[in-house]
């Protein structure tokens, strides 16, 4: 028996099955080469070799999300439609790892109004504007934080290019949480997934995953799936033992050659272990990397406080009612 | 109004910051209270701010010129923001985890221009003061006459108010810290130094005289000679005070004289010329009543004793008649102290003269407990009450005729001496004034070791004199200048007489006292390491006290680094005593090196 690691209210690590215990429980339709690197049947963890070398700056990209208020329009026909005002932020840390310095090198704020009211203009509370994002078909209430994911990534994307273009040595590398999805042009770019919602390999080779000690990592396979692309898993130094516990999957574009995909599978798996965090200080250990936690709790600072923007939201509607 | 434009001049010769005046520093913290006396600044990346800067910032009100609010900082730190455990400080190192260094300072609020007390603006700039923004923050442009007593931290002058020294509105000055590094003395003989020279007391500063007791050491012995050891950033900080780097340019030095020598030599080893000898004839003795100063022991007073003193004391002030030299009392002539002490304990001991000597009330054992500490006093004080000296030849501390700066070298005298040459000498200094009736010109008396003249506890002739002195001393114009390693053992009268009051490095005990509690905590933190010619100076007029740096004297401390003497110190040559016997003891020594 093994207690989770993760904080009960971030769930799982894993989203296991009714069986409990075994990884993740949705088997994946997707189409699996797991011929790439080393043939199936040959498959064993692999150690980080002696000769790769860490890069010297690793970019960390990620964002932040935060539900200010639900709002409801009220429109000239007597129907309402549901809308909701977030605020969002991505940010970029540089690790230069040589100089010994962490530094958040890009950061922006975005705030938005999600809505499929056709009348619906931006809201101006206080010193802040929440642009109107409209959204096509009903708009139901529950479908309003997905769309807050389209402005955010787009903003990630945005960010990350131009922190590297910035400060890039040209061996750095770029570390994106979340699956790759649209950021896959960025180059030397690997997506980072925290949770494991599908079982992507067949049984016999799922258990090369459980089998990986802290640091190794499997070979490289490749997904057929629309976002798919390169990936292995890679198993975390610091986990409770348990045999799915700090594993992580690891993505790269698919527009890479095997040979390139190989070789980012060996950096990650010199660079991603020391980026681990440990269980008492992050809910989501080790799974979540110790300066995504630094950024995410800078952004969240960016974000400003909730209830004074709960509460100049009020205000602004209720004034704008009055004229 | 406290002016924060560009054009703000410099003080009087001050030196450029390496920050000019509108360069803002920081700005006013949010997530701390800022109120009208205190508040926090958070300082600007790639800015700094150090203790004791002086910084200003401005509060726009409505319908109201806008308020400025000065302050210095007393408080600074940094921290990691954005780290949430101890070990986190690795993880940022290490360049893993991001965080930001952020420093914020602790502002005292020190002046406010109109006197609205509002609370500066989170988020409003603050400004390093300099130049006029400075003096005024300081209150220095409010000061008519201000003496310099040295540099702030950021090496621009510091000043003094005389209005609190020379008793215009306060006057005394009390100086505390440990012996030996706090430089108590060398503090004492700076600001003496920068009333007589910086012209800002005016005709009152050129006329004050100087009666300083010198207890250890033959330190202040050489205020006249040159300091060779006097470098050229010194001479600049100098210049920078507008003094003139040179030694006092007027002292007459007094010594008691050497044990055992009939002739009456000055005791001093190492300085030879302008040096007098002191000492009281037997008539003045009786004549003037200093018997009373030979039992200035705090626990005297308490004895039974006291009655016979007082006794013995209007007897010889009747009785003795002048006799060569001598006194003659009861038709015996009496020619040295010793048989003066061993007369009186005769005619005490005689069961038929004892009544006329001490009352008839008085049982043999308080007789005999007087007669016991008068005998002992006979080794401690025979060099110093002589029968057998000529009368006419100058042997009195007077600073009315002396020289501007009177250094009275007690460090060769056992306790119950020094006691009584401060008692006796204070005491005629201060009925001298008293008889005057005017306060000026001023005298200043620069006295060490306070809490053994005028303890917290019990009562002594000396004490009397000294609390004579703090409660009316400023409108006679006699100003003390008080040291003592610990204010909280000298008598409270005298320390909260003191318009001034300074301290150097303190003992960590002595630093909690509430006798500091004019220093805030971490100004007093900050005094347990004082380094020497560090001080903390509080003045009435400043609220919060001032971290003062005086320069290397000009003038030398000790015989190793004294250049040749004054040429007027050569004309008491002749008073130098047996120049034999100085060559004698001089020809061991090597670290004497000879004076040019």
């Amino acid at each position: 028996m093994f207690v989770d690691a993760w904080d009960p209210s971030y769930g799982s690590s894993f989203e296991g099955g009714g069986d409990g215990g075994d990884g993740p429980a949705s088997p994946s339709s997707a189409q699996v080469d797991t011929d790439v690197e080393v043939p199936a049947a040959e498959w064993a963890p692999i150690d980080v070799s002696s000769s790769v070398r860490c890069p010297d700056v690793v970019f960390l990209v990620d964002g932040v999300r935060r539900n200010d208020a639900g709002l409801w329009t009220a429109e000239e026909d007597g129907t309402s439609y549901a809308g909701l005002a977030a605020s969002y932020a991505a940010g970029v840390v540089r690790c230069d790892l040589a100089r010994g310095v962490a530094e958040l090198v890009g950061a922006r704020v975005g705030r938005g109004l999600f809505t499929a009211s056709p009348t619906a203009a931006d809201v101006q509370a206080g010193s802040v504007r929440y642009e109107v994002h409209r959204i096509h078909g009903t708009g139901e209430a529950s479908k309003l934080p997905a769309a807050v994911q389209g402005p955010l990534t787009a903003l990630e994307i945005d960010i990350s290019a131009t922190a590297r273009d910035a400060s890039s040595d040209g061996r750095d590398l770029l570390v994106v949480d979340g699956p790759l999805r649209n950021r896959r042009q960025l180059p030397r770019t690997i997506g980072y997934v925290k949770t494991q919602q599908k079982q992507y390999l067949p049984a016999a080779l799922t258990a090369v995953v459980t089998s990986l000690r802290p640091s190794q990592r499997t070979p490289v396979f490749h997904l057929g799936t629309v976002w798919g692309g390169w990936s292995w898993y890679l198993r975390l130094p610091g986990a409770s033992g348990a045999p799915w516990s700090g594993i992580v999957r690891v993505e790269c574009s698919p527009d890479l050659t095997p040979g390139e995909a190989i070789e980012l599978a060996e950096v990650s798996g010199a660079t991603l272990p020391r980026f681990a965090s440990s269980a008492y200080k992050d809910p989501r250990a080790p799974q979540n990397l110790v300066p995504i936690a630094g950024l995410e709790r800078r952004l969240r600072g960016l974000l400003g406080d909730s209830r004074v923007l709960h509460r100049a939201l009020t205000q602004a509607t209720a004034r704008a009612r009055l004229n | 109004m406290i002016g924060v434009s560009d054009d703000a001049v410099l003080p009087r010769g001050g030196k450029q910051n390496d920050k000019s005046g509108d360069d803002p520093v920081g700005r006013v913290l949010g997530t701390a209270d800022a109120t009208p006396l205190q508040f926090w600044t958070a300082v600007t990346p790639g800015s700094y701010l150090q203790l004791d800067d002086v910084v200003v910032t401005k509060r726009d009100l409505p319908d109201r010129e806008p308020v400025t609010i000065a302050g210095v900082v007393t408080q600074v730190r940094a921290r990691h923001e954005g780290a949430q455990f101890d070990s986190d400080v690795f993880a940022i190192a290490e360049g893993t985890l991001p965080a930001l260094v952020q420093e914020a300072a602790e502002i005292t609020t020190t002046r406010v221009d109109p006197e609205l007390y509002v609370p500066p603006a989170p988020g409003a700039i603050v400004h390093r003061a300099t130049g006029e923004a400075r003096d005024a923050a300081l209150h220095f442009d409010r000061m008519e006459r201000r003496i310099p007593m040295g540099t702030g931290r950021d090496g621009v002058p510091v000043f003094l108010n005389a209005d609190f020294l020379d008793g215009t509105r306060g006057a005394h000055v009390s100086i505390s810290g440990i012996s030996g590094v706090a430089t108590k003395t060398s503090f004492a003989t700076f600001l003496l130094y920068s009333v007589f020279r910086s012209g800002q007391l005016g005709a009152d500063g050129a006329n004050a005289r100087a009666l300083i007791f010198n207890v250890k050491g033959e330190d202040l012995l050489f205020l006249d000679h040159p300091n060779t050891k006097l470098d050229e950033p010194t001479r600049a900080n100098y210049k920078l005070l507008e003094l003139p780097a040179t030694p006092f340019s007027d002292v007459r030095v007094y010594a008691p004289p050497r044990a055992g020598d009939s002739s009456g030599s000055p005791d001093v080893s190492s300085r030879l010329t302008g040096v007098d000898a002191f000492y009281w004839t037997l008539e003045e003795f009786c004549d003037k009543r200093l018997l009373p100063y030979v039992f200035a022991d705090a626990d005297d007073e308490r004895q039974q004793y006291t009655m016979v003193v007082h006794s013995v004391t209007a007897h010889l002030n009747r009785y003795a008649v002048p006799a060569e030299g001598g006194i003659s009392i009861d038709g015996r002539r009496i020619g040295s102290y010793g048989d003066l002490v061993d007369h009186i304990v005769e005619q005490l001991t005689d069961d038929e003269t004892r009544s006329t000597w001490a009352g008839s009330a008085i049982n043999m054992g308080t007789v005999n407990a007087f007669a016991r500490r008068l005998i002992g006093s006979k080794r401690d004080l025979a060099r110093l009450i002589r029968g057998d000296l000529a009368q006419r030849r100058p042997h009195q501390i007077k600073t009315a005729e002396s020289a501007q700066v009177t250094v009275v070298d007690l460090h060769n005298l056992p306790d119950r001496a020094q006691r009584f040459v401060v008692g006796v000498t204070l005491k005629t200094e201060f009925e001298e004034k008293e008889k005057a009736g005017t306060g000026r010109p001023l005298l200043f008396v620069v006295l060490d070791e306070l809490n053994k003249y005028a303890p917290r506890e019990g009562t002594s002739p000396i004490k009397e004199v000294l609390l004579d002195i703090a409660e009316r001393g400023r409108s006679l114009g006699v100003i003390l200048i008080g040291a003592q390693q610990t204010a909280s053992e000298v008598e409270r009268r005298i320390v909260t007489n003191s318009a001034i009051r300074v301290v150097g490095r303190l003992d960590p005990a002595e630093a909690a006292r509430p006798e500091y509690g004019f220093l805030p905590p971490a100004m007093r933190q900050r005094a347990l390491l004082a380094r020497p010619g560090t001080m903390f100076v509080n003045q009435p007029d400043i609220p919060v006290p001032l971290c003062v740096e005086f320069p290397f004297p000009a003038w030398a401390t000790r015989k190793s680094e004294s250049g040749p003497p004054p040429a007027e110190t050569m004309k008491s040559i002749v008073q130098g005593a047996d120049p034999f016997a100085v060559v004698g003891t001089r020809g061991g020594s090597s670290d004497d090196d000879i004076p040019f």
